[in-house]
């Protein structure tokens, strides 16, 4: 006679990873700095457990069908900077991932209601013949102010974006050492807007340097950011696309992680800090398992990591007081991502304006650029002033488009604007209005990109921005405002910004760290190397040589 | 740049069967180059966030792969396997729920519940559950000259051993409703478990396939999975696992690598010939041992190797293999209140929606559906309230896996319905995918038909609707050829000796020497995300001193070996 014994099987169908588990290091987030710092410890031969909340690695290294269906985007990072001098690109071979870089020599155009455009250029030349057209003079300033300020990044803040930060007392020391690190030094009492009046005459080609300078969230009339002006203009005409979407960078550090031994788990969500008698000693996951680790990276913002995660009532006073004093980013991004039927073609004769990986319009001059950006902080968007970027990814990678033969034709893009989390209204209540005015101007912009030409929208606000990473409060795409008490040293706060935490066992190494937001490979880089001394293992890795030759000139003796 | 590269294996695809093999082949110390042709591996294991907190799943959803030797060869929890609910948990025996027909939802008869359980092997003891579902997928086809009857077919064996009963000859020739006939009364419930195998491998009203069918139902129930859901990250998330296997096995795995030709040297698979944009400098790969296409079938042959080097035969064979009755239209639903069902398909146990299966009540309600899709092949024009599909909701998700975290809002789906292949559809193969008002169109037919059930499918309450047509499918993921979920069908001439065709039913090509094919349209037991295909393959890899396995490795125990092979079989040597 058979009987039944329920479902239950002797056998466990899925064997899982197991719910308590012990580790050298465990990393919270897998964007670009946990992945970073995960490779180097993991192939220090560190036990290393990477964890990350959303359903893929990446963070801010995103390429997403959210054109759904058929059409991949960079939803988030596209425009890579610091390919030129990241440690990370160096000590590891990803082109055995197919890691591949395409930094073309037209980086942006900036295009007005008139036809006439500005280009910026890998090469200065190119810029300066550009500039021409508007100012002789200005061409003149720009080609040899260029080739300084190429010296000074390449000789001293690329390589410090590397470096552990030093008081500013320390900076100006070390600084006067080289006629170069004397020029850096006058440029930073200055704000961008001053650098930018002080040295160029003409108003468009004002407004095209400003745009770039101040695009990643510098405050034009902020004093004490002078360095990051030489910097950012610099690196804006050394962008880089990521063959295939910038996720491919992630995927090819995952690939190292993994390799070397370390494990990655994804669709995870940290729900707290262990603490046992004041020291950080483990995380909880929301689905119930629970990792130990010697030492505990967060990559998050001050915030989630001290007040969510660690809680309020762990940190000693003065860390509480700057957590909680922390300022977000004062503006962030809306992105509209369109399919259309044509690549966008935009006023200009001159046909390298349509073909530049970044196109800039909607600004006539200057004014109209800091009105917007007056507008933005107050939290307002006056859709007639408004401007921002355009940029034809499919143009650039054809592997974003995967549809029928019949459409294969199609175009991915974007719109970027500068944008408040809290616009007046509410993004729910007033983004397809925004939507509309966006595509009205494009199409002024770009005749082709009629409405009879758009296939498909979709609008990532900067309340979309923070529902995909909550870490990224408010929308802030830097994870923390740029300004001089939230920089360097300060990066997030005098206790913190060397990566180490007053809590014995935590770490801090994300985009609220030194050198701060962006795909930089700073913080990752620098807390791999804070917590490979910490827990006493051999580095594998050397300094470029571009911040050896730094140290020696800057740091020692 | 041009340096030249070497690997021993390469594999085309990344897909879950192109992954598995890698995973394989890795651990057994071979050097593996894997090529993607799309950003991101994992071909139809897939996840999409298509707007900011609402995650869908275009493709597979249930993981059915809970018997695979997989778990315990490949050790997939290391590299962060997890499902999202303990799956060791006990599962009470009534199905929380049944069938849905017009007149509301069914309860399962004790007695139908016992008779499933027992032609799935679940009573008695020992249960034979586990055994069945191995011998049907998880083992590889026999040698050409073994005679494929009762007594040599695994799940006959296994039959034979553990329940004589219900071993007879007729088996082989059943339908799986002949089979069910025997042991269920409920029409209702026998309409939804041929509707399940239908969307998930193997036809109820096939012959010659009854028990691949029950079997394909089998493994997405209990005690297989405990809910009909996947792994954490999804199904996506389990090939997170699998490609991780790989990858900390020492696999290199590009994306963004189309391959565009198999070199053919002498007989011989060679290498291969990347696109002209493929993400790196050298577009030429060689291999030692092996390629292995994890690519579609039909692409395989007429493309990548081309009539250059094969018959015309051969070629119409490969042309003839039948992508029907794989393409399924998915939908989810993005709305601003919970569903919630109509009266008559609540449930006690369940307050909340988590979908179900919807007009599976007769059979002349099936034959409509199936000669619609498969007969005349025509778009759907079959009544919404006759219409049958199935869907998962979200409370089928764990808690900590939420599927949707936009404040105020839920999502839905998918819903999968059945629809004929667009490059069979007598309406033209864009006929279903014609542009924004062919979608509204779609997207209103699969609102009316979710309707049935729901009293709150309304256009206050839905926000948006996400559909991926097959033909949109089949570009997407250029593995489902056809949107065909299945990639060939498993009906008698193509199923497990016969699959794809007699003469590749082995997983080898003939007269191209070191030429393996992995896709779920060119191997037994074909679609589904069951490791089975890379484990199958492993026996005839090592048949041909490809790969040595460590002692991890353990075979089917149905496999035959082949007379001058090394046989699979750990330690036997040539036989
Ligand atoms: C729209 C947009 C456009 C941008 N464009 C560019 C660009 O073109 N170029 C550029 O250089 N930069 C760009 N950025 C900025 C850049 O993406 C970020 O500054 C960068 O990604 C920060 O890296 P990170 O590793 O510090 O943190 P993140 O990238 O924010 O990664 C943090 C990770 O932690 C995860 N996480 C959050 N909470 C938890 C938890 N509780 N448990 C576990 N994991 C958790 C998140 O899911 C995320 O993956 C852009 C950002 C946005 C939003
Ligand atoms: C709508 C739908 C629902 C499904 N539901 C489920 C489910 O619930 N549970 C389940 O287990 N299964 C389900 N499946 C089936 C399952 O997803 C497939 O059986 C499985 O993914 C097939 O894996 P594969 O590796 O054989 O093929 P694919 O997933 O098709 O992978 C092939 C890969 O090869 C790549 N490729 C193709 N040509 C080339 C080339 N020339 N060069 C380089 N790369 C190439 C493709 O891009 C793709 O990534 C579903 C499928 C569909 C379509």
């Amino acid at each position: 006679m058979m009987e039944f014994k329920g479902y239950q099987h002797p056998q466990s169908y899925f064997p899982e990873f197991p719910p308590e588990s012990e580790w050298d290091v465990i990393i919270i987030g897998a964007g670009p700095n946990g992945l970073i710092a995960a490779a180097y410890l993991a192939k220090a031969g560190l036990k290393v457990a990477l964890i990350e909340r959303r359903y893929e690695i990446g963070g801010g290294l995103a390429t997403e069908e959210i054109l759904f269906p058929g059409y991949y985007s960079n939803i988030h990072a596209i425009y890579h900077m610091m390919v030129d001098y990241m440690p990370v690109l160096q000590d590891f071979d990803l082109g055995r991932h197919g890691l591949v870089w395409i930094k073309p020599n037209l980086q942006a155009s900036m295009v007005f209601e008139n036809g006439e455009s500005l280009l910026l250029t890998r090469m200065i030349e190119d810029t300066a013949d550009s500039i021409s057209k508007f100012s002789i003079k200005d061409a003149q300033t720009f080609s040899r102010t260029m080739g300084r300020w190429r010296t000074i990044i390449r000789e001293i803040l690329a390589p410090a974006t590397f470096i552990p930060p030093m008081l500013p007392i320390e900076i100006t020391m070390a600084l006067q050492k080289t006629d170069v690190g004397q020029e850096l030094l006058e440029l930073v009492e200055q704000s961008p807007l001053d650098i930018v009046t002080n040295l160029f005459e003409n108003d468009k080609v004002r407004a095209m340097l400003l745009y770039n300078i101040c695009m990643w969230g510098l405050d034009p009339r902020e004093t004490g950011v002078g360095l990051f002006v030489a910097l950012y203009l610099d690196r804006m005409m050394n962008k880089c696309y990521c063959q295939g979407g910038s996720h491919k960078m992630a995927n090819s550090l995952g690939r190292e992680i993994v390799q070397a031994g370390g494990v990655i788990l994804d669709s995870s969500q940290v729900n707290n800090i262990i603490m046992e008698g004041g020291k950080a000693v483990g995380v909880d996951l929301w689905e119930g398992r629970t990792l130990r680790a010697k030492a505990i990276i967060s990559t998050l913002d001050p915030q989630t990591t001290f007040v969510d995660l660690v809680g309020g009532e762990n940190l000693p006073v003065s860390l509480k007081e700057s957590v909680e004093g922390w300022k977000y980013d004062k503006w962030s991004l809306n992105t509209l991502h369109v399919v259309s039927e044509e690549q966008p073609k935009y006023l200009p004769k001159d046909q390298w304006a349509s073909e530049s990986f970044m196109t800039i319009f909607g600004f006539e001059g200057m004014d109209q650029m800091l009105e917007h950006w007056d507008n933005v902080v107050a939290g307002k968007l006056d859709t007639s002033i408004m401007g921002g970027h355009a940029t034809c990814e499919s143009f650039w990678d054809t592997h974003l488009v995967r549809v029928p033969p019949d459409r294969a034709h199609r175009q991915v893009s974007f719109f970027q604007h500068h944008a408040p989390y809290n616009l007046e209204g509410g993004w729910e209540q007033k983004g397809p209005e925004i939507e509309e005015a966006i595509l009205q101007k494009w199409a002024k912009y770009a005749p082709n990109m009629k409405k009879e030409n758009i296939v498909m929208t979709n609008q990532e606000t900067p309340v979309d921005i923070e529902i995909r990473f909550p870490n990224m409060r408010y929308g802030s795409i830097k994870h923390g405002d740029y300004k001089p008490i939230q920089l360097g040293c300060f990066r997030p706060n005098q206790e913190c910004s060397g990566n180490a935490t007053p809590i014995p066992g935590l770490y801090t190494g994300g985009a609220s760290n030194y050198p701060g937001g962006c795909v930089l490979g700073g913080s990752g880089y620098l807390v791999a190397n804070k917590v490979a001394e910490d827990l006493g293992v051999t580095k594998w890795w050397k300094p470029t040589k571009e911040m050896e030759k730094y140290t020696k000139t800057y740091l020692e003796g | 740049m041009a340096k030249e590269e070497r690997y021993d294996v390469i594999i085309v695809g990344a897909g879950h069967n192109g992954t598995t093999t890698a995973a394989y082949l890795a651990k057994c110390g071979l050097s593996v180059l894997v090529l993607e042709e799309r950003p991101e591996g994992g071909g139809a294991q897939e996840t999409v966030e298509p707007i900011a907190g609402v995650r869908i799943q275009p493709h597979a959803i249930g993981n059915y792969g809970g018997s695979a030797p997989g778990w315990e060869q490949l050790e997939l929890w290391k590299y962060g396997f997890r499902m999202d609910y303990d799956p060791r948990y006990e599962v009470p025996f009534d199905t929380e729920r049944g069938p849905m027909t017009r007149e509301g939802t069914l309860q399962v008869a004790e007695e139908d519940q016992m008779g499933w359980a027992k032609i799935t092997g679940l009573l008695g003891e020992p249960m034979f559950h586990k055994e069945l579902l191995r011998a049907t997928f998880w083992t590889p086809p026999h040698p050409s000259y073994i005679e494929n009857d009762e007594n040599t077919i695994p799940y006959m064996q296994v039959f034979k051993q553990y329940s004589p009963d219900l071993w007879t000859k007729e088996l082989l020739e059943y339908t799986m409703f002949d089979f069910l006939d025997q042991h269920i009364k409920s029409e209702a419930f026998k309409v939804f478990q041929a509707y399940i195998a239908n969307v998930s491998g193997a036809f109820g009203h096939f012959p010659g396939v009854a028990v691949p069918a029950v079997e394909c139902v089998a493994t997405v129930l209990p005690p297989a999975v405990a809910k009909p859901v996947a792994s954490r990250g999804n199904m996506h998330g389990y090939y997170h696992a699998l490609f991780r296997c790989a990858v900390a096995n020492g696999a290199t795995i590009r994306t963004c690598c189309p391959v565009e030709e198999i070199i053919i040297e002498h007989g011989r698979a060679v290498g291969v010939r990347l696109r002209d944009d493929a993400t790196l400098g050298n577009k030429t790969i060689y291999a030692n041992k092996a390629v292995i296409s994890g690519a579609h079938i039909k692409p395989t042959f007429l493309k990548l190797i081309g009539p250059k080097h094969l018959d015309a035969g051969f070629l119409q064979k490969i042309k003839d293999l039948s992508l029907k009755g794989g393409s399924l239209y998915m939908t989810h639903f993005l709305t601003k209140e919970q569903l919630r069902y109509r009266e008559q398909y609540k449930w006690p146990s369940h307050e909340s929606f988590n979908g179900g299966f919807y007009c599976m009540e007769n059979m002349e309600i099936y034959w409509k559906n199936l000669e619609c899709v498969l007969g005349r092949q025509s778009n759907l024009d079959i009544p919404p309230d006759e219409a049958m599909w199935g869907m998962v909701g979200q409370t089928n998700y764990a808690e900590s896996q939420p599927q949707c975290t936009r404040e105020g809002y839920y999502v839905n789906g998918p819903l999968w319905m059945m629809v004929p292949t667009p490059e069979y559809n007598v309406d033209g193969t864009l006929a279903m995918d014609n542009g924004p008002a062919d979608k509204e169109k779609w997207d209103q037919y699969m609102v009316k038909t979710l309707s049935c059930i729901v009293e709150n499918a309304d256009s206050d309450n839905i926000v948006k609707i996400w559909s991926d047509s097959p033909w949109g499918q089949e570009f997407r993921n250029t593995g489902m050829l056809g949107g065909s979920w299945y990639g060939t069908r498993c009906d008698r001439d193509e199923w497990w000796n016969e699959r794809p065709t007699q003469e590749l039913a082995r997983y080898r090509v003939p007269d191209i020497e070191g030429l393996y094919l992995c896709h779920q349209s060119a191997a037994h037991p074909g679609g589904l995300c069951l490791m089975a295909v890379g484990y199958n393959l492993m026996h005839i890899l090592i048949e041909d001193g490809i790969c040595e396995p460590g002692p991890w490795w353990y075979e089917s125990p149905w496999y035959i070996p082949e007379e001058g092979k090394i046989s699979a079989k750990p330690g036997q040597g040539r036989v």
